[in-house]
């Protein structure tokens, strides 16, 4: 994670988080580990919970927590209200600056943990599905600090929802099925930066794509890029692989699993498990063969067609295989450090709102990958720059 | 005297010239084979009948072919193929003027009927004193045909009168053969044999041999892997969408596109159509291909199953009757139907024309759209022939310097080998093709690597080739 590394010895030097707390919940994994590091290095004082109960590497967990003194509450494979006790945990007293993935953090924060509320000063939301909970908050005049959607600039929507979502969903799919997807319709539910990598990708495995839709601007996109596309309803019989990255709920329920074909693969990348909608998968079953192979469980209908769910219907790539690359973890946490920087002197001058990432945090984010990479790029001429903020200038 | 060529307009030869000189370094084989052969001329007294699309690109071969020593006279073999320009520019010669031409016979021009086609086909196997060619390069074998059945007529003592239900094409072929009856078998036995280019040509070539009826050697250049894997796939690639953009500039992103035929050509074909946002759907026929395609992500359904749905139909079977009338009665308005396989058989013009109800109307040249009696139209591209040649400039020069550097090679070596090619249909040895592909690699830029003698060993190949066995597949 070169991003990050780059970024260690600024903090050491500048402290930026001096003095302050930072509670985050996130996926506990190694690049995670790097994140929270980096900002004790930068002086704050940091507690980590797990942002989903199943994606929680306990090795890391451990080190992160007898190696650097960071407050680590995650075990894999807790329960529901273990998860929510870590989360409140991980809150404790009430931190300066939140870091969330999914929102449960700062929805606690808001509700059983109220009472800490007022600490807070702001956060940072990492993901899609926790931003379009937090704008509804804020819709809602819920939201009680500024909250940055470091989800949501132009060169993480590129590397981390397209590039690392797309790789690494095929990579959990492929760790868990081992099935080949050149000759297969692979179903693409939702054609977001995510969907549309996921599509590519699996299109580039040799895979018959096609992709269902709600905005009708997404949709024609995904037509004119050459994928079928179907409402759910039509495409449930056509899928051999079905991939739901909606941020939504229920996308396949009950009346398509009744058109599906035997032995359809069913996994979810979206964020939550609400996409694929598993108790009625389990009410329609008339057995369960769990874990047929790792991560995959086989719901037998009653009349004998198999479907096959792959890590619950929790997100694939991170339970299958091992969520994102680390060069994609590097700029989407290298974004979140400065962004989190940037809230520490700045989140008093801000509306308790959802509020989009600095474009010079993005462009100095993206500037540094680049740096790392060893890609060099052009410099405007001071006559270009010129020209481009001129309107004087015509044909 | 009449001259000695048949062209639309000499005036247009200067531009011909410029794009033939254009040609000339995007054509970087054939021009090192003139290079090579330039001492030598290995064509000497070779005398060339070529029935081969007469455009920019072949006019590059047909000077290569002059330049090592050959005397060539030229048809088109498609009625709407010919580049006017490039015609005239071969007819006038480098050397010539459009007042004192002096270039080769050529005997084409865009847009021939059918009957001058096939007089034109006729001319360019007739030299002045009567005589006829010693070797035929042909591309969907009509030259090789007209000769065969011209011979074939004469042992018989008659041409067969045509029966009704014949096409019009071959009652046009028995009449050429009427007016011509007597030549056919002197030219035949003067022949030394033909370099063949296309898939419909050679396939009429093997069909010939196993019946007994082949009258002289042939080459199968077409499927040299320099000449079937690139004209084919990467020709097609290129020409297909510019072809179908010319025609109609139809937005291709977004569209259902359905190609016929996973051959070489269809997966040129859906390969470029994908590339432009089609979601494209294949038919086949053969198991094989239908999985290869599957394996590459595209549908494969059967004509009957997407025809009311597609948007643009291509065609690349090499097979006949694909995409009929009653297929085209239920089509979307405007659906695009299009061929890029050698013959205009794949799709039914014929019955398209006999439709009850159907009118015609010209949208421009080699663009109509036939509307039917509900008042739905379908666009049909260069009348079911060729549309890649017909509605663009065919596949480009650098594809083409590919399979004519092969033609080349198969020329002379038809003509300075005639022992070691006995009566039969050869392809063109490892070595040459591999020679063909060598030639082409500076101007990419490409750098090969180089065997060790020891690598070269290890894997039991000599160190400068030939690399691969027979069977291998590419």
């Amino acid at each position: 994670m070169p991003l990050m590394s780059g970024l260690l010895p600024r903090f050491r030097d500048e402290l930026p988080f001096d003095g302050l707390s930072v509670a985050a919940c996130l996926h506990v994994t190694a690049e995670t580990a790097v994140l929270v590091r980096l900002l004790r290095a930068g002086g704050a004082r940091v507690s980590l919970a797990a942002s989903n109960p199943l994606s929680t590497q306990d090795d890391i967990g451990a080190a992160l927590h007898l190696d650097d003194g960071i407050e680590v509450f995650a075990r894999a494979g807790v329960d529901r209200s273990g998860y929510y006790r870590h989360i409140a945990s991980a809150i404790g007293d009430g931190p300066d600056l939140v870091v969330d993935d999914g929102g449960d953090l700062v929805h606690t924060l808001h509700t059983s943990a109220a009472a800490v509320l007022g600490r807070v000063r702001g956060g940072c939301e990492s993901t899609t599905t926790g931003v379009i909970r937090l704008r509804r908050m804020a819709a809602d005049g819920a939201l009680a600090f500024p909250v940055i959607a470091a989800n949501d600039t132009p060169a993480k929507r590129m590397l981390d929802n397209t590039c690392g979502t797309g790789q690494s969903v095929l990579d959990g799919i492929l760790r868990a099925t081992n099935t080949l997807l050149a000759g297969k319709t692979v179903v693409v539910a939702g054609f977001g930066a995510c969907g549309a990598g996921i599509a590519s990708r699996a299109a580039g495995l040799g895979a018959r794509v096609i992709v269902t839709e709600v905005d009708p601007v997404r949709a024609l996109d995904a037509s004119l890029r050459g994928y079928q596309v179907l409402p759910m309803a039509l495409a449930a019989s056509l899928g051999e692989v079905f991939i739901t990255a909606t941020g939504s709920v229920d996308v396949v329920g009950a009346a398509e699993f009744e058109r599906m074909r035997d032995g359809a693969i069913l996994a979810n990348a979206g964020h939550f498990d609400a996409e694929i909608d598993v108790r009625a998968l389990s009410a329609v079953a008339v057995a369960v063969h769990e874990g047929v192979r790792p991560h995959a469980d086989a719901y037998e209908l009653a009349d004998g067609r198999r479907l096959l769910l792959l890590a619950e219907g929790r997100v694939v790539n991170l339970v299958a295989a091992e969520g994102h690359p680390a060069e994609v973890m590097d700029l989407a946490f290298g974004i979140v450090a400065l962004s989190l920087v940037w809230l520490a002197g700045n989140a008093g001058k801000l509306a308790a709102d959802v509020h989009p990432v600095p474009a010079g945090i993005d462009a100095e984010a993206a500037r540094l990958v680049l740096a790392a990479m060893g890609t060099q790029i052009d410099v405007l001429t001071p006559t270009q720059q010129q020209y481009l903020e001129s309107w004087r200038i015509g044909s | 005297m009449t001259a000695d060529f048949q062209v639309a307009d000499l005036g247009l030869a200067a531009f011909g010239r410029k794009e033939i000189q254009l040609a000339e370094h995007e054509m970087p084989g054939l021009m090192a084979v003139r290079a090579e052969y330039a001492a030598s001329q290995p064509l000497r007294g070779a005398r060339i009948t070529g029935s081969l699309h007469m455009t920019v690109q072949t006019a590059v071969l047909i000077e290569t072919l002059t330049a090592i020593g050959a005397q060539v006279r030229w048809a088109s073999c498609n009625i709407f193929s010919t580049q006017d320009h490039a015609a005239a520019a071969v007819a006038v010669g480098p050397d010539g003027t459009p007042d004192a031409p002096s270039g080769i016979p050529v005997f084409a021009w865009k847009g021939e009927t059918l009957g001058e086609y096939w007089q034109c086909t006729e001319k360019a196997l007739t030299w002045p004193d009567g005589a006829g060619p010693n070797m035929i390069l042909d591309d969907g074998g009509d030259a090789t045909l007209l000769v065969h059945k011209g011979a074939e007529y004469e042992k018989a003592g008659a041409v067969p009168a045509a029966d009704e239900d014949d096409p019009e094409e071959w009652q046009l072929i028995l009449q050429t053969l009427r007016g011509s009856f007597g030549k056919w078998t002197a030219i035949a036995g003067g022949i030394k044999g033909v370099t063949e280019e296309t898939t419909t040509g050679v396939h009429r070539l093997y069909e010939m041999a196993k019946a007994g009826t082949l009258l002289f050697p042939a080459i199968n250049v077409n499927d040299s892997v320099t000449k079937s894997k690139f004209d084919n796939k990467y020709g097609c690639r290129h020409s297909l969408v510019d072809g179908i953009n010319r025609a109609t500039d139809v937005l291709i992103g977004g569209k259902v596109a359905l190609v016929c035929g996973y051959g070489d050509v269809g997966k040129g074909c859906a390969e470029s159509l994908r590339g432009q946002g089609a979601r494209v759907i294949v038919t086949e026929v053969d198991p094989i291909c239908a999985l290869q395609a599957a394996m590459d992500g595209y549908q494969v359904a059967t004509l009957e199953d997407v025809v009311e749905t597609a948007d643009i139909f291509v065609t690349c079977t090499g097979n006949r009757d694909i995409i009929t009338a009653a297929h085209m009665s239920r089509m979307k308005h405007q659906a695009i139907v299009g061929n890029i396989g050698h013959f205009d058989n794949e799709i039914d013009m014929a019955g398209l024309s006999k439709w009850q109800g159907v009118r015609r109307e010209n949208i421009k040249p080699q663009v109509d759209e036939f509307m039917f009696p509900d008042g739905h139209g379908v666009i049909v591209l260069s009348e079911g022939r060729l549309l890649n040649l017909g509605n663009a400039t065919g596949h480009p020069s650098f594809v083409m310097s590919n399979s004519f550097t092969n033609q080349v090679i198969a020329q002379v070596e038809l003509f300075t080998k005639p022992e070691d090619y006995p009566l039969g249909v050869y392809t063109i040895p490892k070595h040459l093709d591999e020679k063909v592909a060598r030639l082409h690699l500076d101007a990419l830029g490409v750098r090969l690597t180089q065997l060790t003698k020891e690598q070269a060993e290890y894997i039991g190949v000599p160190v400068e080739g030939p690399y691969k066995a027979e069977q291998y597949r590419y």
